[in-house]
């Protein structure tokens, strides 16, 4: 487990006070959010944002914080010491989403369930639910095509036999339905939070994400890849065997394609009620004039044209109203 | 560290297959009944039912009720500045996908 320092992630001092702090996460949560944010990393920044400021936001989780981390830089290997928690009270702690927050986090505050029993007394008497958890699982495109099975592991900390925190790790064996979208969720009961006073357990929730395709962009239900041609298969036409998730497909081009141009196969993309299509986007590629035969070819080209692409406006790139 | 494994889950879309509760709902976004209450009131959330109790939440709700709870908590968002940044991150996020696929070229 490596030391996080919560500081460094914020960009503020330590002597920050709690007001620079909220500034400093506002300013950083506002250009790294993943709705936002085109960046690659955004949600992985967003996410330790989400947890430098759950920390330091927090009165007592950041003296807890202070005390543990003097004596640590970010990126060294960490161990909680024995008893360093002794004194202070964590009121709601735990990943206060319920968000799969760091080893590092859950080591220090992720004691909710100890803390909680602590919290309430011991003349509690009623059940409570355990917290929903979140956590976000990546697949292929072609898991969504096909259905999957797949396994995930997950860690949250328990309590043993002795009272003493664990980090538990647990893995789940999961059906991934065939026809799921990336950003939707799969809900499973009784996989949360384990229940407290005889409660019932929360749920676990698992956001699906796609891995990045080489070839292939989704959006929603459709799928879409890009298709490069030659100028003349554009002009002339052409038919072609191309590949898709679902496999082979002979596609014909139609003469007189111009660049940006979609073909649609219908009920191609992911599959469901009603199915997505698939879209082969059209490009066009000039081959490079590299020897003097090529040049030769390319002046036979314009003699042969008498084109001038600027004597006409340009056509307008045809995009599909959404 | 311990392990154990747990075979065979069902799983569930929950933007395909299931409704939820208010109550569920505040579980599964870990907000306050008032806080949803407020979004719903503000045209943020669109359930079915008249009453809270009667209230029925799209799976769809789940994603927007996520982000409501983290403009309303961290950033300090009232529940009409939320309704308009959630429909400014829709509009956003259409752009960008128009963009994307005209870029795919």
């Amino acid at each position: 487990m490596k030391f996080q320092d919560y500081y460094a992630i914020l960009g503020v001092p330590r002597s920050a006070t709690q007001d620079e702090i909220k500034r400093a996460y506002r300013k950083l949560a506002r250009k790294h959010h993943p709705d936002v944010s085109k960046d690659a990393d955004a949600e992985a920044r967003f996410k330790e944002l989400g947890e430098a400021y759950a920390v330091l936001k927090d009165p007592e989780k950041r003296a807890a914080y202070d005390q543990v981390g003097q004596n640590w830089k970010a990126g060294q290997d960490f161990q909680p010491p024995p008893g360093w928690d002794a004194g202070f009270e964590f009121r709601g702690a735990g990943a206060d989403d319920g968000l799969d927050a760091s080893d590092f986090f859950e080591a220090l505050f992720g004691r909710r369930a100890r803390a909680e029993q602590h919290y309430r007394g011991p003349d509690r008497s009623h059940a409570h639910r355990g917290q929903d958890h979140h956590a976000k699982v990546l697949i292929d495109l072609e898991d969504a095509y096909h259905g999957a099975q797949r396994s995930i592991s997950l860690r949250m900390p328990a309590l043993d036999a002795r009272g003493q925190l664990v980090l538990q790790s647990r893995t789940l064996d999961i059906t991934i339905p065939k026809g799921i979208r990336a950003g939707q969720h799969l809900r499973l009961a009784g996989q949360g939070e384990p229940g407290i006073g005889g409660g019932p357990a929360g749920d676990l929730f698992l956001e699906i994400g796609f891995n990045p395709h080489p070839h292939y962009h989704v959006e929603g239900r459709d799928v879409f890849a890009n298709l490069p041609l030659a100028p003349w298969e554009a002009a002339l036409g052409c038919s072609l065997n191309l590949p898709t998730p679902e496999g082979p497909v002979q596609v014909t081009v139609p003469e007189r394609s111009a660049a940006g141009r979609q073909l649609r196969l219908r009920g191609k993309g992911i599959p469901g009620k009603p199915a997505g299509d698939f879209y082969f986007v059209l490009a066009i590629v000039l081959p490079p004039a590299l020897t003097d035969a090529d040049k030769a070819a390319y002046r036979a080209f314009a003699n042969a044209f008498h084109f001038d692409p600027r004597a006409t406006p340009a056509p307008s790139r045809k995009v599909d109203p959404r | 560290m311990s392990t154990h494994s747990t075979r065979n889950m069902s799983t569930l879309i929950v933007e395909e297959e299931i409704q939820l509760t208010l109550v569920e709902l505040c579980q599964a976004c870990n907000a306050p009944a008032e806080y949803v209450s407020a979004w719903v009131y503000e045209g943020v959330l669109t359930p079915s039912g008249q009453t809270p109790e009667d209230w029925r939440f799209s799976g769809e709700s789940l994603r927007r009720a996520q982000q409501a709870r983290w403009l309303a908590r961290d950033m300090e968002v009232n529940a009409q500045g939320v309704g308009i940044v959630l429909d400014l991150l829709d509009e956003i996020a259409a752009l960008q996908s128009r963009l994307q696929r005209a870029g795919l070229r």
